[in-house]
């Protein structure tokens, strides 16, 4: 069309009509940009009908031309500038409409559509900080919205509002267009004039509505539009983590038969503990007695005395499932059964979350003497399932001979010794287990005879056990860090331990950490350092004999350390030229 | 921090240095010494930014020991054909390896 504007060069008319004659042909990308388009063409016209000044229109355009031109040229120059261009043009269309409402062969209308269909979508949220701005300047938000409503991607001018609204208007597109449908919907509804197109007129009604509604609407159309978008909480089904924690037990049901042969310290304690954490609130009632059965045969390994920590406290956890939880999962269970789907997952995560809590809360306030009846019995459960697998072999190995049967009642004493030493070393990791305290009591009862174990749970079971807590902060932590390294040494063995065989590994190594930093002080010293570094640890290897002129240093390092410390001791050439760590 | 090579689910043991007993205990022994730390926070190559590599250092020297430890004393349970490792055989295994540990 030939019409300018007398107040400027390039009216939006003739950007959009150039703009769209370089790159006009361009495919629909989503239907919904068509309805958008039109929708958005409708709203235009309806708030020029409704609003705006010619100058203001005016100002509005070349604003908005300038704004999205400087913002969007360097992105997506030609479906913005379209956009642009088509806002300009719906706006320049609607002007014309008023003032001389002849058609032109590219209308307005066509071009926003094409825009739209080509054009990403523009976010939700611009509906409701459009909202924003609209009270404020009545005269230039219409424009801007109706130029943003027609071209998703149109950058608002340089109003603050607007401004933000571009990154919304990009990011979540579909929302708003979805909003726009459903205020289509009510539009229909209302029965807008408009009859053009329906979806212009709703659109149109729409869009007056989220002017005047403010923030209400924005988000009942996202959440009614996109369910998906809504937060749903994972789906859980008790059933299934039931299911798992019994393959769990089964997986360790077996083992526990090899780990009495075997010097495995680290066995399933540690593997039960994040699985058990996981599973603890949604098997309740199905762990009830397998909890106990595999409480039982994972503390074999993790001694009588059960633990506080991880390995301790899933089965301490399993148990007292049985015991306590059973009436929360069990309630839990029914509530969550009586709910339908999603639902059930928030009172069973909220349950769940609250049976946890309960249960950390009792496994910490095991150490304060306080909910230990709890804990008692389900220690007890344990140490019962515990001593009736020991005794069973016992009885086996004492059926078999005295020495094997001796042995195998060792190993179940080194077991049972080297558990809670791997248990303490759950602490050290975990940090925040009180309940280092049972750690004595417990090597104390698992060294005894096992005809002495029945007695002893039962004994706890009723009076809380008097934990002392003594030199916790002192011994705990070395004799936790120690109990690490023994955990190594029974590994290398490979061979079944006794617990007094563990204790005298714990001297040694006391003994070759004195050694060792006496070593490295003397070292340093002798290179006139105050600081111990990696050389110095070489030194001592190299007097050692651990590296040799055939083996050095980096190949022990490749031998024994992960992968994770290797990159940090080997040095290694990157790109860029560049070696880490440095040398 | 790798905390374990996952053997089997059963066999899991944790391979992460305990760092901080390793520190704790050489300035409970020498206060006035230090550990270098290491100045090469270069964060793109790996996650583990801050590590020592002196401790890391002393956890291998650590590990060795407890192998070469482990391993004279599983010598001697064999070579006293018993099943399991004694107190005795694990005493005698550490005089020797404590000795050649000395440097």
């Amino acid at each position: 069309m030939a019409d300018h504007n007398p107040d400027s060069d390039s009216t939006p008319r003739t950007l959009l009509r150039r703009v769209l004659d370089t790159a006009d042909p361009r495919t629909p990308r989503r239907p919904r940009s068509a309805r958008a388009g039109s929708c958005a063409l409708g709203t235009l016209t309806w708030l020029w009908n409704l609003r705006g000044t010619g100058l203001e229109r005016l100002r509005a355009r070349r604003a908005l031309l300038e704004t999205a031109s400087s913002r969007r040229l360097s992105g997506q120059t030609r479906t913005i500038a379209r956009g642009r261009s088509h806002g300009a043009r719906s706006i320049g269309r609607s002007a014309h409409i008023q003032a001389s409402g002849h058609l032109e062969e590219q209308t307005p209308r066509t071009l926003l559509k094409n825009i739209l269909l080509t054009a990403p979508e523009s976010s939700i949220l611009m509906p409701e900080s459009v909202v924003k701005p609209v009270p404020a300047l009545q005269a230039v938000q219409p424009s801007r919205r109706e130029s943003s409503c027609g071209s998703l991607e149109l950058q608002l001018p340089e109003l603050e509002p607007p401004t933000t609204l571009a990154p919304g208007l990009l990011a979540p597109g579909r929302r708003k267009q979805r909003l726009r449908l459903s205020m289509f919907q009510q539009g229909v509804d209302q029965g807008l004039s408009l009859s053009q197109e329906p979806q212009r007129n709703a659109d149109a009604s729409s869009l007056t509505r989220s002017l005047n509604l403010t923030f209400a609407t924005p988000l009942q159309p996202q959440s009614v539009q996109r369910p998906g978008l809504a937060r749903r909480p994972p789906a859980r089904r008790a059933v299934d983590v039931g299911a798992f924690l019994r393959d769990l037990r089964d997986t360790s049901l077996a083992p526990p038969n090899i780990v009495l042969e075997d010097t495995q310290p680290f066995s399933q304690p540690m593997v039960g503990s994040p699985d058990v954490y996981h599973s603890l609130p949604c098997t309740p009632h199905t762990g009830a007695e397998d909890a106990e059965q595999a409480a039982s045969h994972k503390t074999q390994s993790s001694g009588p005395g059960l633990q506080n920590n991880s390995p301790g406290k899933p089965a301490q956890f399993l148990a007292g499932e049985a015991e306590e939880v059973d009436a929360f999962a069990l309630g839990f269970l029914s509530t969550s059964s009586g709910v339908s789907g999603e639902d059930e997952v928030e009172p069973l995560h909220d349950g769940v979350e609250e049976v946890e809590k309960k249960m950390e809360e009792e496994g910490v306030s095991v150490s304060e003497m306080e909910a230990t009846g709890a804990q008692g019995p389900s220690r007890v459960e344990e140490a019962e399932g515990h001593t009736e697998v020991t005794e069973a072999e016992g009885s086996k190995g004492t059926a078999e001979a005295d020495g094997p049967g001796a042995s195998s009642g060792d190993e179940d004493a080194s077991g049972r010794a080297a558990s809670p030493e791997s248990a303490s070393s759950t602490p050290e990791s975990l940090q925040a287990r009180r309940h280092h305290q049972f750690l004595e009591p417990a090597p104390a009862p698992g060294a005894a005879v096992l005809s002495s174990e029945p007695a002893e749970p039962l004994l706890v079971r009723h009076p809380p056990r008097p934990r002392t807590t003594g030199p916790r902060p002192r011994q705990d932590p070395h004799k936790a860090g120690l109990s690490h390294y023994v955990k190594l040494f029974s590994f290398y063995a490979k061979m079944p331990m006794e617990r007094k065989a563990l204790e005298m590994v714990e001297k040694c190594l006391d003994k070759y950490f004195q050694h060792l930093c006496d070593d490295l002080e003397v070292f340093a010293a002798h290179a006139g350092r105050k600081t111990v570094k990696p050389e110095d640890l070489e030194l001592l290897m190299r007097r050692q004999g651990l590296v040799t002129d055939q083996v050095s240093l980096h190949v022990l390092v490749e031998r024994h350390l992960p992968l994770e410390y290797r990159q940090l001791l080997i040095p290694c050439a990157y790109s860029g030229n560049s070696v880490f760590p440095a040398q | 921090m790798a905390l374990s090579t996952i053997v089997s689910q059963r066999k899991q043991i944790k391979r992460k240095a305990p760092r901080g007993f390793l520190k704790r205990v050489f300035k409970r022994k020498k206060p006035q010494l230090r550990l270098e730390k290491s100045g090469d926070l270069l964060v793109r190559f790996h996650p583990f930014s801050g590590w020592e590599w002196v401790t890391g250092e002393v956890h291998l020297n650590c590990l060795l020991f407890v192998h070469r430890l482990a391993e004279e004393s599983r010598t001697n349970a064999c070579a006293s054909k018993c099943r399991v490792i004694n107190k005795e055989h694990v005493l005698a295994a550490a005089k020797v390896i404590l000795k050649k540990s000395r440097g």
